[in-house]
């Protein structure tokens, strides 16, 4: 492991622009195969047929699952090669992987640590503290995420094809769980503290109004899923108050 | 708006856009960092934090899942503070959120005719990835950093163009009364699009009644603060 050192430093920087090339074609693959790149250098690499060669066109195969838990499969598909697993088994490897990353990562990251600090932000901001909420949220996100890339590199490059046994690590298992209704909580507290901060400068009426059209929205948002959307809705809401705004001069 | 100023602003929404998606995924692209930096940018933290909260909002109406297509909120923040700060009082709220739901509807865009370029390069590509060669690898994925760079710096300066433009044209023809209903309707469709997105990600299971418990809560502390 002494060896591989800053080539694992190397890894978990690329790991950090992963979807720098995302594309339809081949999703993350292109940054998945630029981040394994530097674990696969003690391979050999003479000719063009090489070992080396060939697991790095591998690693550039398509490839999809959340940015921040890519590094787990890169780091287990590295340590297969070097093993010297079969081509196809680092391929079903790859495979296997883009499910349980893409669900695991989205419960955690997309639907638990993101919202439920956004909306600790959200209330700490409607509740007066300024600017210092948006540093806190960007700081206190960050050793999460920088630690949850550098632990799915690490324990990927540990376990190789056997990196399954990762998925199950009890940390990672408690957080998806307890994400859930911690976000659930933050997002509701803050909800009421919002709607007050930004509606401070309205009168009783202009509230009542704002309520009544905020609750019209909601409902079209949440039984036109798709169909309806934020953008569609805040456009739609703005062409009419426009309207309004003109007639009521 | 001074030109120091303005390219303060361009390089801070170039890199807000990159960050969403390709480098390095810090979050700076969240409307409420987003906005709160530009705030800074232009000595208007109040426009900042405002506009910041309402995209932030609009923000949960969004789940980056797989490939779906979805608005582009940080550079369009960024963009609605700049035209909040040049229009003061409730026209800035509103015209701001116009302006950042327009920038943010084409930074959308813009990611999608991108990722559709990349994959023409990346299909064109092919025998040479299959290659092994980790030049050609890594030649074809700076590329794309490269290009989501340009995109996100189009983006803000169109936005940017438009905060700078809009404002004193705008200022004569809306009424006080305009201006207000407008800023009411982008604080009503930022405060639905929160509700239903969360809700959405909260779902029917037991995590609602967490949310219900927060939700009261908040409301207390809201009643308790008036």
């Amino acid at each position: 492991m002494a060896a591989v050192t800053p080539r694992f430093g190397r890894a978990l920087l690329r790991l950090f622009a992963v979807q720098g090339s995302y594309n339809y074609e081949r999703m993350l693959g292109l940054g998945v195969g630029v981040a394994e790149e530097p674990l696969l250098r003690g391979l050999p690499a003479e000719g063009s047929a090489s070992p080396y060669r060939a697991a790095v066109a591998r690693g550039a195969h398509f490839f999809n699952a959340h940015p921040y838990l890519a590094g787990l499969a890169v780091g287990a598909a590295a340590r297969a090669e070097h093993d010297g697993a079969p081509a196809e088994l680092v391929e079903r490897l790859r495979a296997a992987l883009c499910g349980p990353l893409g669900s695991i990562g989205d419960r955690l990251v997309w639907a638990g640590w993101l919202p439920l600090l956004s909306g600790l932000a959200l209330a700490a901001i409607s509740l007066g503290a300024g600017w210092t909420a948006a540093v806190a949220f960007l700081v206190v996100y960050n050793i999460g995420h920088v630690a949850l890339r550098a632990w799915a590199l690490r324990e990927g490059w540990k376990h190789g094809v056997r990196v399954a046994s990762a998925l199950n690590n009890p940390i990672l298992q408690r957080g998806a769980v307890l994400a859930g209704p911690a976000m659930a909580c933050a997002v509701g507290v803050a909800l009421p503290l919002t709607a007050q901060f930004l509606a401070s400068s309205f009168g009783g009426w202009g509230r009542a109004v704002i309520a009544a059209a905020a609750g019209a929205g909601f409902l079209g948002l949440y039984l036109l899923p798709g169909r309806l959307t934020g953008l569609r809705l805040g456009l739609g809401f703005a062409a009419l108050a426009l309207v309004a705004g003109w007639i009521w001069q | 708006m001074s030109l120091e100023v303005l390219i303060a602003l361009l390089g801070w929404g170039t890199l807000v856009g990159v960050d969403l998606v390709s480098l390095p995924q810090m979050m700076i692209a969240r409307p409420l960092v987003a906005g709160t930096v530009a705030g800074a940018i232009l000595g208007d933290l109040d426009a900042g934090l405002k506009l910041g909260v309402i995209f932030e909002l609009l923000q949960y109406d969004i789940l980056p899942v797989g490939a779906v297509r979805y608005p582009e909120y940080g550079p369009a923040t960024v963009a609605a503070v700049a035209t909040a700060h040049g229009a003061a009082g409730a026209l800035g709220l509103g015209l701001g959120a116009v302006v950042g739901l327009v920038t943010g509807l084409l930074g959308g865009i813009t990611m999608h005719l991108m990722r559709r370029i990349n994959s023409r390069i990346v299909g064109a590509a092919t025998a040479a990835l299959e290659s092994g060669d980790p030049r050609v690898l890594v030649r074809l994925h700076v590329g794309g950093l490269l290009r989501d760079f340009l995109r996100a710096a189009v983006v803000t300066a169109l936005g940017l163009a438009v905060a700078w433009f809009v404002p004193p044209h705008v200022t004569g023809v809306l009424t006080p009364r305009g201006a207000t209903v407008m800023a009411g309707a982008a604080v009503a469709a930022a405060l639905a699009a929160g509700a239903a997105g969360t809700l959405r990600l909260v779902g029917r299971g037991p995590n609602l009644a967490w949310f219900a418990a927060g939700l009261g809560g908040g409301v207390v502390v809201a009643i308790w603060l008036r």
